[in-house]
């Protein structure tokens, strides 16, 4: 069963609450880098807000960009990794991540325009009982790779196998990343562009739709949504 | 998640009462020797329940695998939050498996607030606390005190019956960001002294008073929620979001029209308003005639362009727009309430709302009556329910009586850490000190706790019986249930159950008030005894009323009064001081609680997008005239105390203005918390708001000074040289 995931981040509904950032933690067991380690650019987090100034003086007004992994068609990370650790997966068009094949060289990263792979510097600890939260879906990654958003693969795989057991297609909204399904005002619109029933379907043909660094041609499956102006649509 | 598959999911509230529970609890993690039909290794299940991270009351459910939570998410049944959870609800589980977190009972081995303690077993703490009861139960029972945050639900009906029959007075409970001045602001103008319904998903015009209704006030995950729905839901209709306030916060950052005023005057700006609407005729309110007196004829828009600073053409502007897009909301929020004037800023809102026609419509504000989730429960519906107050006055009358030695014990409980956010010039630390014998209920030692003599662990609301009430967000009736979801962690008991078995041993009236075995025969007997499937309702997560709205009619809506226009009052000289001070609760931190979590501390902060600091925010001009570049080490300091802290240069705060994040600055709490730069509460003075007695929190004029200090600010990386805006939209 192919698939195509993608993911939309409406600029009119995001409110720059940060509640994604902390479910995409929680979910991929990802490590806190602690305030040293942090400044020395060294934060874990799979997903950033970033947050932009508009203008100067009296007009001045920030802008909240939340930056996934973008999941090119066309992934500039990919094409330089020397050992394939990161891969284009035919199956769900994944930009996808082999942990254990990944030698560390960080080229993906700084191949990536969109700066959203991190790199393990240190081996993550979880002090007890902080260990009992792990996610068992997933790894924890060692020291000396890249990781990265997945888009949640242990949901989508997990999605994928209830699916076959029941002998159906995978419904739209069964599944989910972390950062989707607690997005407080809905701003993060996922999956499978290849259902052109879904919703993520009708939302790509919304003509506020834009991505970022389009001029790159990396064909981004994580795609915005103009904010608008105005009442009335 | 569509509701058949949800019930499918928690379909297993056997397991958890097999887990569950405060009685003697089987210690290892898979103890059966054929386990119950449902539980299968490798498979996760998840039960429902509530989230305590801050007084919204959300629904949450945690995924339990092999008998620990793994994750939490949003209830997709609950009215408040409808599956959707803040990045504080998600880090529940840190506090569940805090490293730092109390599992034995701890008993005082130094002088009182020295934070030197030693463990003791559950016998010794529980007879400590039973000798201080008993002694003061025949001499002094009025000796006892009380000192926990808001409590809602039988938990706060468990220990208002305690007290009561013991002969002590009521708790006293202290929230630093209760809702005071919007509680005095809704008696004055509708006369009902209630939270309203503010349905924003509906509304097409929302005009915001320093509201910042998406961070942290009344219910983030609800009105956040409903501002995506008020934005994009609808098929052609757009929502217009006009945010007034001296400062760009994030809330203030999603509206279509930022208009900066001068700090303490929000109100004027709404009178500004109200005096266009009724000017020009643009509302049918009947109210309109009858207001327009000398008070509100004086309001021109020149004369409040001159106070706040705003464009007289903005004022007219937002008026005709506001009186023509119906429905429309007009809210005040934090910001507005720490001032001196803060009912009037609600007051003003409020009075807009009422021009517009707003009250009992969709997309306008109704008053529903929370007290009717519990139709049986009598008098008793009013601790059940009761209204979310910050109990300033009355934690400041008892500070005084404590220093007179009127109580011989205290008991502290809950998130609440007075210690950290009452102001310093009420003493709070000596004041206690001064009480024979202080027992906490914590599960952590922050720095209230560390003052007593004895702190009893309770569990976290994960392990946990309980109910709740949301202060927003439902149309009165939705009950929230807690379950343990877990074994409970620690060698914790839950403070109701602590209270109901000292009863037992108190004997008399005291155990006649509280007949239960333990807390959740308690709960049960109180939900059963009102006709409800309780194994249903737990699965769910709650009682959700199907009913629809059930909204009061507001006594004075028709004819409101004419707030009555008061400044706003500094504290300190303004050339000594020439900077006003802007504090704000922290979205990851609240008011300081969330500060132990890693996964809190390093969620960049949306506007200065710093982690595990504090700072404090100025405009690029003040900064300029005094010197200071972005990134500096400053002290700030105010008549009443000086604190480090680094300074962000933010190009939309109010120019005089110093803008802060409270939360930060613990000097206990953990190693997450504590020694991250100064606490912002040390700088406040002890003040009034008029009207509505809170704390006056933006009251006090401070100055910066460089500095330096230790290390330096940490931000998440900043791509902004690589990313122009304009290439982004």
């Amino acid at each position: 069963m192919k698939h195509k995931w993608a993911m939309a981040i409406d600029m009119d509904r995001c409110t720059g609450c940060g509640a994604c950032v902390v479910a995409c933690v929680a979910e991929n067991n990802t490590p806190t880098a602690g305030e040293e380690e942090a400044g020395k650019g060294r934060l874990m987090q799979w997903l950033r807000v970033s947050r932009f100034w508009k203008k100067e003086g009296e007009e001045t007004r920030a802008i909240f960009v939340p930056t996934p992994c973008m999941h090119c068609e066309k992934a500039p990370c990919e094409i330089v990794c020397p050992v394939y650790a990161t891969y284009h997966d035919e199956d769900d068009h994944l930009n996808a991540m082999v942990y254990n094949r990944c030698i560390g060289t960080r080229y993906c990263a700084n191949n990536c325009p969109y700066s959203v792979r991190v790199f393990n510097w240190w081996p993550a600890k979880w002090e007890k009982p902080l260990d009992e939260q792990l996610n068992p879906d997933l790894s924890v990654r060692s020291r000396g790779v890249m990781e990265k958003c997945t888009y949640c693969i242990q949901r989508i795989r997990r999605g994928k196998e209830t699916a076959i057991k029941e002998g159906r297609k995978i419904r739209d909204g069964e599944v989910m990343p972390a950062c989707a399904q607690t997005c407080p005002p809905g701003a993060i619109i996922f999956g499978d562009l290849l259902d052109p029933e879904s919703e993520i379907s009708r939302t790509v043909k919304d003509t506020r739709l834009f991505k970022l660094m389009e001029h790159l041609g990396t064909e981004p499956s994580t795609v915005y949504l103009k904010k608008q102006k105005g009442p009335g649509r | 998640m569509k509701r058949r598959d949800f019930l499918k999911l928690g379909g297993a509230t056997a397991f958890a009462a097999l887990f569950g529970g405060c009685d003697n609890l089987p210690k290892k993690l898979v103890p059966f020797v054929i386990p119950p039909e449902n539980y299968t290794l490798g498979e996760s299940l998840w039960y429902a329940s509530v989230c305590r991270q801050c007084p919204a009351g959300c629904g949450i459910v945690v995924r339990v695998s092999e008998g620990r939570a793994k994750k939490i998410e949003g209830n997709p049944l609950h009215p408040v939050n409808s599956g959707k959870l803040c990045a504080r609800g998600q880090a529940g589980l840190q506090a569940l498996y805090h490293p730092e977190r109390l599992g034995r009972p701890l008993k005082l081995s130094g002088p009182r607030g020295s934070g030197k303690f030693t463990e003791t077993s559950w016998e010794d703490a529980l007879s400590i606390l039973m000798t201080g009861l008993k002694k003061i139960r025949a001499e002094a029972p009025g000796s006892l005190l009380m000192l926990a945050e808001p409590m809602r639900g039988h938990r706060n009906l468990v220990v208002h019956r305690f007290l009561r029959a013991f002969g002590a007075p009521a708790p006293v409970a202290w929230d630093p960001f209760g809702h005071d001045a919007l509680l005095a602001a809704n008696e004055d103008v509708f006369g009902i002294r209630d939270i309203p319904e503010y349905d924003i998903a509906n509304a097409r015009y929302l005009l915001s008073f320093s509201g910042d209704f998406l961070e942290t006030w009344l219910s983030p995950v609800h009105y956040g929620r409903a501002y995506g729905r008020m934005r994009q839901e609808r098929p052609t209709v757009r929502g217009k979001f006009v945010h007034f306030g001296p400062r760009l916060s994030m809330t203030a950052a999603n509206a279509d029209v930022f208009l900066p005023i001068a700090p303490g005057t929000e109100g004027f700006a709404a009178l500004g308003i109200a005096h266009v609407m009724v000017r020009e005729k643009l509302t049918p309110s009947p109210a309109a005639s009858s207001l327009w007196t000398a008070g509100l004829r004086q309001m021109t828009p020149e004369t409040v362009g001159e106070k706040t600073g705003l464009r007289p053409s903005d004022i007219e502007a937002v008026a005709r727009e506001f009186a023509g897009n119906q429905p429309g909301l007009a809210i005040a929020g934090d910001g507005a309430a720490g001032c001196t004037n803060g009912t009037f800023h609600f007051s003003a809102a409020a009075l807009l709302n009422v021009l517009a026609g707003n009250l009992g419509k969709p997309g306008g504000l109704s008053f529903p009556d929370r007290r009717s989730a519990f139709p049986r429960a009598g008098a008793d519906a009013s601790t059940l329910a009761p209204l979310p107050e910050s109990g300033f006055a009355s934690v400041r009358n008892t500070l005084e009586k404590m220093r007179g030695g009127a109580f011989q014990v205290a008991l502290l409980s809950g998130e609440t850490n007075p210690a950290f956010t009452l102001p310093a010039g009420l003493k709070f630390p000596e004041s206690l000190l001064s009480v024979p014998l202080v027992v906490s209920f914590s599960s952590f030692l922050d720095e209230t706790s560390s003052l007593s003599d004895l702190v009893l662990p309770v569990p976290t609301y994960l392990e946990e019986w309980g109910d709740d009430i949301a202060p927003a967000g439902h149309s009165g009736d939705a009950v929230g249930l807690l379950q343990p979801v877990i074994e409970p962690f620690r060698d914790a008991r839950p403070m109701p159950d602590i209270l109901i078995a000292a009863a037992k041993e108190l004997g008399g009236p005291v155990a006649a008030a509280l007949p239960w075995k333990n807390f959740r025969e308690c709960l049960e007997q109180g939900y059963t005894g009102m006709g409800v499937n309780l194994e249903n309702a737990r699965r769910e997560g709650g009682i959700f009323s199907r009913k629809g709205s059930l909204s009061r009619t507001a006594k004075r809506a028709g004819n409101p009064p004419l707030p009555k226009a008061i400044e706003a009052s500094y504290e300190g000289d303004a050339a000594r001081y020439p900077l006003v001070l802007h504090v704000y609760p922290s979205i990851a931190l609240s008011d300081g609680r969330g500060a132990n979590l890693s996964w809190l501390q390093e969620m960049p902060d949306p506007i200065s997008t710093a982690v595990w600091r504090n700072w404090v925010e100025v405009h690029p001009k003040t900064a300029e005239s005094l010197g200071i570049a972005d990134g500096d080490g400053v002290v700030v300091t105010s008549p009443f105390g000086s604190m480090e802290a680094f300074a962000v240069l933010h190009p939309a705060v109010a120019k005089g203005t110093a803008a802060m994040p409270l939360g930060q600055g613990h000097t206990r709490y953990g190693r997450n918390a504590a020694g991250r730069g100064g606490n912002p509460f040390s700088l406040l003075p002890v003040k009034d708001t008029a009207g509505a007695k809170s704390h006056a929190r933006q009251s006090t004029r401070v100055s910066i000074a460089k500095a330096r200090i230790k290390g330096k600010l940490v931000r998440t990386v900043n791509v902004e040289g690589q990313w122009k805006y304009e290439n982004i939209l």
